[in-house]
């Protein structure tokens, strides 16, 4: 298969570009770009990284909602203008949002990039790995991102802002965010990697970070996009996905049942595109990567589309030759110990 | 309440120390009461700034004009009293400038310090406001430290002098520290400084909040055609906050999530095999 016509191999081009523009894009756009663009990223693109172009929403999120509102509650001054900043905020994250929706994650993230980089090297290094996680262990994961967005972004900052926990707690999220270590490191900086002794909070808040750290270097080897998981970013989009203009569409057919391929495909196990009967089936989970298109074997079954207009939708030839192509890629899985026991 | 008077003490003298032969530049006005001054804000812009009606003074500038510009360039006169201007946010936030000029005979000075401003995202980049020629002498950033980067002792700062919207080439800077050092410079071909931010704390407790910034001011000087001008920028900085974070401790829990990584990943294949 040309690799031209490879829509993995196109959206890794696409998600290289965007690392380079998010990472080091002051080189290119000059410093400040970020408050030219928007300020408020719907993708992890961090605004600790010295050479940034742009950062993402959760940055002004969680100052606006601890600085402004939750100072404001604290003093006893709340007036709605209050919440003007944290409208705009999200009012230009929804612009963007409405524009690309979730494709934020699986096209432009560098931290989902990053993952997904390390996966590629696991598979060249022929380590065991795992291409779906139990159901069951999804099913215990998935909330783990709406608490992260409901206590890291939202409530803690708050709660600092109006005094009931400590100025630790004013940004959370981006304490812990692995995208900070990783975009920093990437441009050349040391700085946030770092253990913090100044107090009991930042301690244990940097030994999150730094162990999480390590754990997506490794977990990311061997199992797909482990940190998206859990990541906020995607309950942030979750909330919104209606109004996104890129769809993901299925017309289910009773073939469906038997076939599966589709969630075989996906990397977050998102098992219920090939169950659901629905025509719209874009989950909360979902980076919008485009996979489960691609492996599904069966014409016009499952489209990617902007707004009407299709993108990409499942066709056998391109089943046919895109497997064949996976295939050549992985080469000869090793075959795991078990298998060699028998 | 006794430490933080103690430290407010300590900050005045940090701030004014270095005003006393220094030229035309803006400082941050100590706070009347609650907590700090205006350089004393949280996150952003070098903590400049956060809550509208901060105070600032204008040293050494009688009868100079003075104004606000924001982002887009819009300009507010702001009248001092007694070398006090109050400003408040513009509506939009972002980066401002407070600009001082003043000319007598064939002398031009001017004053600019950046400060940052909450409000509506103002959907410009500052590098319009900081790139726009304010004064014929000029000593702009590059870039300002700015949403989490801060100007740390022991760190690198890099400006460029421009005349007349021109890079400088070797011009001549100086600089004073609230805290204390002084340096001279002379600009490159392309008209920029690197500045080494001296490492003159005295360190107190571990933690921003316990290590107030001091200011640091540049001046630098151009004579043109009998003309002379002088410029100057003003900004907090703070000590490196490497006193109290670890990169190796860093590093080493780095490793252990690794360790715990291959350890989850291990063991999730031998229930795997198991089955
Ligand atoms: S630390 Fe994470 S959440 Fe915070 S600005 Fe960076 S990428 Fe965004
Ligand atoms: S879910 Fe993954 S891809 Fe999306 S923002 Fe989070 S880390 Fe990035
Ligand atoms: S559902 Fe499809 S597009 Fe969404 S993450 Fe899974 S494979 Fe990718």
């Amino acid at each position: 298969m040309p690799v031209w016509k490879n829509l993995s191999v196109i959206r890794k081009v696409v998600q290289l570009l965007a690392f380079l523009f998010l990472v080091y894009g002051s080189v290119f756009v000059g410093f400040y770009s970020a408050d030219k663009i928007s300020g408020a990223f719907p993708a992890l693109a961090c605004a600790y990284d010295a050479k940034t172009a742009d950062y993402c929403v959760l940055i002004p999120l969680q100052h606006q909602l601890g600085h402004g509102v939750g100072r404001a509650i604290g003093a006893g001054t709340f007036a709605l203008s209050m919440l003007l900043p944290v409208l705009t905020t999200l009012a230009t994250f929804l612009l963007l949002f409405v524009l690309l929706n979730k494709a934020f994650c699986g096209w432009l993230c560098p931290l989902g990039f990053f993952q997904e980089v390390l996966g590629m090297i696991g598979q060249k290094l022929r380590l065991n790995r795992t291409e779906s996680l139990d159901e069951k262990v999804v099913d215990r994961i998935r909330p783990a991102k709406w608490l992260m967005l409901g206590l890291l972004v939202i409530l803690f900052p708050l709660a600092s802002g109006i005094g009931f926990v400590g100025h630790e707690l004013g940004d959370p999220f981006c304490k812990i965010c692995p995208s900070r270590i990783l975009t920093s490191l990437a441009a050349g900086q040391l700085n946030q990697l770092y253990i913090d002794t100044s107090s009991t909070g930042y301690m244990i808040l940097s030994i999150i970070a730094d162990t999480l750290f390590g754990l997506i270097l490794v977990l990311s080897l061997t199992m797909r996009q482990p940190f998206c998981r859990i990541c906020p970013m995607l309950a942030m989009h979750a909330i919104f996905k209606k109004i996104g203009l890129v769809r993901l569409v299925k017309n289910y057919t009773p073939r469906c049942d038997k076939c599966g391929l589709c969630a075989k495909a996906c990397p977050m196990d998102i098992r219920e595109i090939h169950t659901s009967k629905e025509k719209d089936i874009l989950m909360p989970d979902c980076t919008l990567c485009g996979r489960c298109v691609e492996f599904c074997p069966d014409k016009g079954v499952m489209a990617m589309k902007y707004a009407v207009i299709p993108i990409k939708v499942s066709d056998p030839q391109y089943f046919k030759e895109r497997n064949r192509a996976q295939k050549q890629w992985e080469g000869k899985q090793k075959p795991s110990r078990r298998v060699k026991k028998d | 309440m006794k430490a933080r008077l103690l430290m407010g003490a300590t900050l005045v003298v940090a701030l004014f120390s270095f005003t006393a032969e220094a030229s035309m530049h803006w400082v941050p006005a100590p706070a009347v009461k609650g907590h700090g001054h205006a350089g004393h804000g949280g996150g952003h812009g070098g903590g400049n700034s956060r809550h509208a009606g901060e105070t600032y003074l204008l040293h050494g500038g009688e009868g100079a004009e003075t104004q606000l510009m924001s982002p887009h360039l819009a300009v507010k006169a702001l009248q001092p009293e007694q070398g006090r201007v109050s400003v408040k946010a513009m509506g939009t936030g972002n980066y401002h400038a407070l600009v001082a000029k003043r000319s007598a005979g064939e002398l031009h000075e001017s004053a600019i310090r950046y400060i940052y401003m909450n409000g509506k995202p103002s959907g410009v980049s500052p590098s319009l406001l900081i790139g726009h020629e304010k004064s014929a002498l000029e000593i702009e950033p590059a870039p300002l430290a700015r949403e989490h980067w801060r100007y740390y002792s022991g760190t690198d700062a890099v400006f460029v002098i421009r005349y007349r919207g021109e890079p400088l080439a070797g011009a001549s800077m100086s600089m004073t520290t609230g805290n204390g050092s002084s340096a001279e410079f002379t600009a490159d071909a392309t008209g920029r400084v690197t500045v080494p931010l001296p490492q003159d704390f005295t360190y107190e407790k571990p933690g921003r909040a316990a290590n107030p910034p001091a200011e640091f001011l540049l001046t630098a000087r151009h004579g043109d055609d009998g003309q002379r001008f002088i410029t100057t920028f003003s900004y907090d900085y703070h000590i490196n906050p490497q006193h109290w974070q670890s990169t190796e401790l860093g590093l080493a829990m780095v490793g252990g999530g690794m360790l715990l990584g291959g350890f989850m990943t291990l063991r999730k294949r031998r229930r795997k095999e198991k089955k």
